[in-house]
């Protein structure tokens, strides 16, 4: 473990970093408070730091303070050592911020003891940490699948609409719905069904850009954000995600698969202004049509209530070049 | 006043159990000592002819430090009274013990010295 030794006094400093060194810290003396500070703000800062009250330039109480300004540092155990006279001083050192506090020069045995005490405090808050980032991600995430949930996934969609909106950007919403789930389910089981969902939302989360969002949406629904994107190649990236998914067979619980998507979208920039709400009911009303139109294929609604295929849209492109 | 007849108080044996018996790392603190008691009684003396009482306060806190780590109790003492007067505010009494103090760093110095050479032979 790594341990800041800040101390002005060189004597002190070096039996402090070989009595440490030898029960096994890695130390990193430092003469002065500026560069104590310094330490304990850069990268891979030490954890554990030994500072001394009285030091030229910034002194023991104000790194404390410094330290414990917020911060994304996770938390550093700090020890005040201060010479015996200034014990009406403690209280102040604590106030400041520090943990506990040691008086010169110290027992090695009791040095020890502290030190170990810290430790104690920061693997505490190492759990408490994980605790909290694991029960963050149950809170946002689908535990089957790993992607975004559905309250989250809802979230962003509205966030990226309005967004777009204001920027005079394009969000596509795609829906995405797994072509005769239930059949899978009862031919094969739950457990087959799992896993098939699963497998679809690793093969959409491979097949987006980092900075677009997957969700799972409901049963086997899926909804998928696209910011920022071109708005005449958003029935190509629905295709892609489409062929995502039918291009190679499922491997699950030692069955083969041939698993398709229908997949419906919306695009902000066709409806300015309209409610969240609109635009995805949009992308489902298309989702449906291309259920309609015999499942694994792509479809786009047009806001005066027209369905457009990825052909039709193409055939249209090559005519207005024409 | 100069203590010089005082005993000096270096107290070797503390020291040696400090260090559990490694009498090649005592040399190493001796020889950082004799550098840096040297420097840290500059610093004090020109604080003194600068009437800088905070600087001579920290200098003398860092001897104190360093005295007492080494066991030389008596001087330490002495540093620390230069570091409470200079706290004070009392300037001439910080003074005179700033000169205690530089007598009993010197005798001190001449042990350490014999120490390093007895070590060496």
């Amino acid at each position: 473990m790594k341990i800041l030794v800040a101390e002005d006094d060189s004597v002190s400093r070096k039996m402090l970093q070989k009595t440490l060194r030898q029960a096994g810290y890695e130390v990193i003396a430092v003469e002065d408070g500026e560069r104590a500070l310094k330490a304990l703000r850069g990268e891979e800062a030490p954890r554990l730091a030994l500072l001394d009250w009285i030091m030229p330039g910034k002194d023991g109480v104000s790194v404390c303070r410094a330290v414990r300004e917020p911060s994304e540092h996770p938390y550093t155990y700090l020890i005040l050592l201060s010479s015996k006279e200034s014990k009406a001083e403690i209280v102040e050192g604590l106030e400041s911020g520090a943990d506990d506090y040691l008086t010169k020069p110290f027992d090695v045995e009791e040095l020890k003891a502290r030190l170990r005490a810290g430790e104690r405090i920061l693997e505490l808050e190492d759990r408490l940490v994980e605790a909290r980032e694991s029960m963050r991600f149950r809170a946002t995430h689908d535990l089957l699948t790993s992607l975004w949930n559905r309250g989250v996934i809802l979230e962003l969609v509205s966030r990226e609409i309005q967004r777009s909106f204001r920027e005079n950007s394009c969000t596509v919403v795609m829906m995405l719905d797994i072509d005769h789930f239930k059949g899978v389910n009862d031919q094969h089981g739950h457990a087959t069904g799992d896993e098939v969902l699963r497998e679809v939302a690793r093969r959409l989360q491979h097949s987006v850009r980092s900075y677009d969002m997957v969700g799972r949406y409901g049963g086997e629904e899926f909804l998928v954000v696209l910011n920022r994107c071109d708005p005449s190649s958003a029935l190509a990236r629905g295709d892609n995600l489409r062929t995502a998914i039918s291009r190679r067979p499922f491997q699950a619980l030692g069955k083969t698969l041939e698993i398709t998507v229908s997949v419906g979208l919306a695009r902000s920039c066709d409806y300015q202004n309209c409610s969240v709400d609109r635009i995805i009911q949009a992308a489902d009303t298309a989702l449906y049509a291309a259920k309609d139109a015999g499942r694994n294929c792509v479809r786009l609604s047009r806001p005066e209530g027209e369905i457009v295929s990825l052909e039709r849209a193409e055939q249209r492109l090559s005519a207005s070049r024409m | 006043m100069a203590n010089g007849n005082r005993r000096l108080d270096w107290d070797k044996k503390e020291l040696m159990e400090r260090l559990d018996g490694d009498h090649e790392f005592m040399c190493e603190l001796l020889l950082i000592f004799r550098e840096d008691s040297q420097s840290n009684l500059e610093r004090a003396r020109r604080a003194v002819r600068e009437r800088d009482l905070p600087t001579l306060m920290r200098a003398a806190h860092t001897l104190k430090g360093m005295l007492r780590n080494l066991a030389m109790n008596g001087a330490a003492e002495m540093a620390l009274a230069v570091e409470t007067a200079s706290r004070q505010g009392k300037e001439e009494e910080a003074a005179a013990s700033l000169a205690d103090l530089e007598h009993a760093v010197k005798n001190l110095l001449s042990e350490v010295d014999a120490h390093l050479a007895e070590v060496k032979a």
